[in-house]
């Protein structure tokens, strides 16, 4: 079940099939045919949408809301409201006659927090057994921002202790908030910090680390998981935020994704990301939301890893090529080119494979340069079939070209890399050894008495 | 000489005050405003913008920096008057219509300003009006557009699209950055340059008006 397979994963344990966790904010508004702003404002439209995006995704797990600025909002905060985009902070409090002594923590009954919280509950108590729900806070030092502005970048150098001083407020916030959505019925608990990137190790573990470690501290006594989400180049500051301790990590294209999981492995936390956001979700083609997520998934591997995007996902993202990431992620990457307009005009003759004077051997890959089960694929078939000389013939179809594909509809393959002798399946997904594919590849020689 | 790279490296560290008195006392000692500004304000400037590039420093790192060049170009500016330095050029820059995003685009402005340029920032949410209006005005070299959002970036096209309208597109390089946009983008919508990163967006831009005056 969904929602198992994500806490798994979350918690590193080995899953069968590696979740996939659409973040699915605003572009739920475009979901239910409706505008941002109208969106962010009515639980109603925001459990539709919620809804919405279940049944067109099949997800394993989902944002309640993915809205950063609602802290801030609720503490006073003007914000800037957008059709086709979560809303913007546009004035800071603190840098409006406001001190830190004027704020209070927000609570159940504060700005928007009353309709956030009825759709959280109403989204869990709807999906909650299916899948997981992950509640959204905005991490101390983003918050931070919000309050002060960008101020507070001279202030960590002018005046630290009164930096110092704003983040352990920002701190309760979050332990408040993160209350709050567990108490709602969220699964996960995701602190999203965007603007960490922005700063040094030094300085993260100064500003940052004492006020987000104790958060995820606290939503593990609570018996739930917690994620950090960071967006930008934060590449040197991953291995500080795996000393916050929270349980998984979710990064955007920003960082390679073999770099954190390298990096995240040795301190027990697991990994979620990184599909790009606009160069492949809004602006590519399925064919590159297939291939992205396949990368993804290849890198991330079964254990430890969420298939997600690198963060909220553009209003305006083709539905089909989320799609295609689900069909991805279930292993069904033909329906991807069920629309024929994809295919118009492509074809691929096969050959007729009981006359052919030789074996033929067809290897399905996403492109053994680029994909590094595909590469190990095509070379283990071709140490394997050189003690038979030219009994056997071996085309590589890779399906980053449309012929590729068209080969693997008509062989009726759906998975990468697949091994084919002779028009019929043999490996899926596995690759056996090479003694045991020459001994394939020699008896269907022994078949054709070659 | 000393003095000079002294400026620099305290320009580095972001220590505005030590700049201050640094370069009031190169001036006392009848050293070259332009050598003060060349060889320690921007130069000092230019290596915090590798770093930068080089995700060796990062962003409050660059904005002490700038604010210590900035308490240094204040006491150097009349005295760079007075010997009749003119910048490397005019650039126009600005978040576009609809976008509120600043930070990246007042570290771009930062780094022009490093590399040399007379900056004027149109501030955020700025419209194609604002843009050509500022740089008809000033006679800018550059206009420079940024957008943080995948739903603003068209906006940068408008912008464009006017200058061609207005039939002075030719008379502008045009640049653009932010975190959606890239080089694809750029091509798509006719803009001169996509910069990454602000060291890159000044480098590019120094360049191509030096080279654009040449011709």
């Amino acid at each position: 079940m969904g929602k198992q397979l994500v806490l798994d994963a979350i918690y590193n344990k080995e899953v069968e099939r590696i979740p996939w966790v659409p973040f699915v904010g605003c572009h739920a508004a475009s979901l239910i045919n409706t505008d941002c702003e109208t969106f962010f404002k009515d639980s109603d439209l925001i459990v539709e949408g919620v809804k919405k995006a279940f049944e067109l995704y099949d997800p394993d797990g989902l944002p309640a809301l993915f809205d950063l600025q609602i802290e801030a909002e609720a503490m006073g905060c003007g914000l800037t409201y957008a059709k086709e985009n979560p809303p913007a902070v546009s004035s800071h409090i603190l840098e409006q006659g406001k001190t830190l002594a004027d704020l209070k923590v927000p609570t159940e009954k504060d700005g928007r927090f009353p309709l956030a919280l009825d759709a959280t509950r109403r989204i869990v108590e709807a999906l909650g057994d299916k899948i997981a729900i992950y509640g959204l806070i905005t991490g101390p030092f983003t918050l931070a921002l919000h309050l002060k502005g960008t101020e507070i970048f001279y202030d960590m150098l002018d005046e630290p202790e009164e930096v110092e001083k704003l983040m352990e407020f920002c701190k309760e916030v979050c332990l408040n908030t993160a209350r709050m959505y567990i108490e709602a019925g969220c699964d996960i608990i995701a602190l999203v910090d965007p603007m960490t990137s922005q700063i040094s190790p030094d300085n993260f573990e100064e500003f940052v680390t004492p006020y987000v470690t104790p958060v995820f501290d606290y939503v593990r006594e609570m018996g739930k998981a917690s994620s950090f989400f960071v967006c930008g180049n934060a590449k040197r500051n991953i291995e500080a935020m795996c000393k916050t301790r929270p349980d998984n990590i979710s990064i955007d294209e920003n960082i390679p994704l073999d770099y954190v999981v390298e990096t995240c492995r040795p301190y027990g936390v697991s990994v979620g990301g990184n599909i790009k956001l606009t160069l492949t979700m809004l602006f590519g083609s399925r064919m590159d939301n297939v291939n992205d997520a396949k990368n993804c998934m290849q890198i991330g591997g079964n254990k430890g890893f969420i298939l997600a995007p690198g963060c909220d996902m553009p209003y305006a993202t083709p539905v089909d090529n989320v799609k295609a990431i689900t069909s991805t992620v279930h292993g069904n990457v033909t329906e991807v080119f069920d629309d024929i307009d994809v295919m118009a005009g492509v074809d691929y003759e096969l050959p007729d494979y009981a006359n052919e004077k030789q074996v033929i051997v067809d290897c399905i890959t996403l492109d053994s340069s680029s994909c590094a089960a595909c590469q190990y694929t095509m070379e283990a078939v071709m140490t394997s079939v050189q003690p038979l000389g030219d009994k056997v013939k071996v085309i590589e179809h890779k399906i980053k070209e449309k012929e590729g594909v068209a080969c693997m509809l008509k062989l009726g393959a759906s998975n990468i890399p697949t091994i084919i002798v002779d028009g019929e399946i043999k490996y899926v997904s596995i690759l056996p050894d090479n003694a045991e594919l020459t001994a394939c590849f020699a008896e269907a020689a022994e078949k054709k008495g070659l | 000489m000393a003095l000079i790279e002294e400026i620099s490296e305290f320009l580095q560290k972001g220590r505005a005050k030590n700049v201050k008195t640094l370069v009031q006392q190169a001036l006392d000692e009848g050293l070259d405003p332009k050598a003060i500004l060349n060889e320690g304000l921007l130069a000092g400037m230019m290596i915090i913008g590798e770093k930068f590039k080089n995700n060796e420093v990062f962003v409050p790192e660059v904005l002490v920096a700038a604010r210590a060049m900035n308490t240094g170009l204040e006491i150097l500016e009349p005295k760079l008057v007075e010997v009749g330095n003119e910048p490397v050029g005019r650039a126009v820059i600005g978040t576009v219509k609809g976008d509120l995003h600043d930070i990246g685009k007042n570290l771009v402005a930062m780094m022009l300003k490093g590399a040399g340029m007379e900056i004027y920032d149109i501030g955020v949410d700025a419209g194609a009006e604002a843009f050509i209006e500022k740089a008809e005005e000033v006679g800018a070299d550059v206009i420079c557009m940024s957008a943080l959002l995948t739903t603003t970036m068209p906006n940068m096209k408008e912008v464009i699209g006017e200058l061609e309208q207005r039939g002075i597109r030719d008379k502008y390089i045009v640049m653009i950055g932010g975190a959606p946009v890239n080089q694809n983008f750029a091509d798509q919508i006719g803009a001169d340059y996509y910069t990454a990163d602000a060291a890159t967006a000044a480098e590019t831009a120094k360049k191509a008006v030096i080279e654009k005056k040449a011709s």
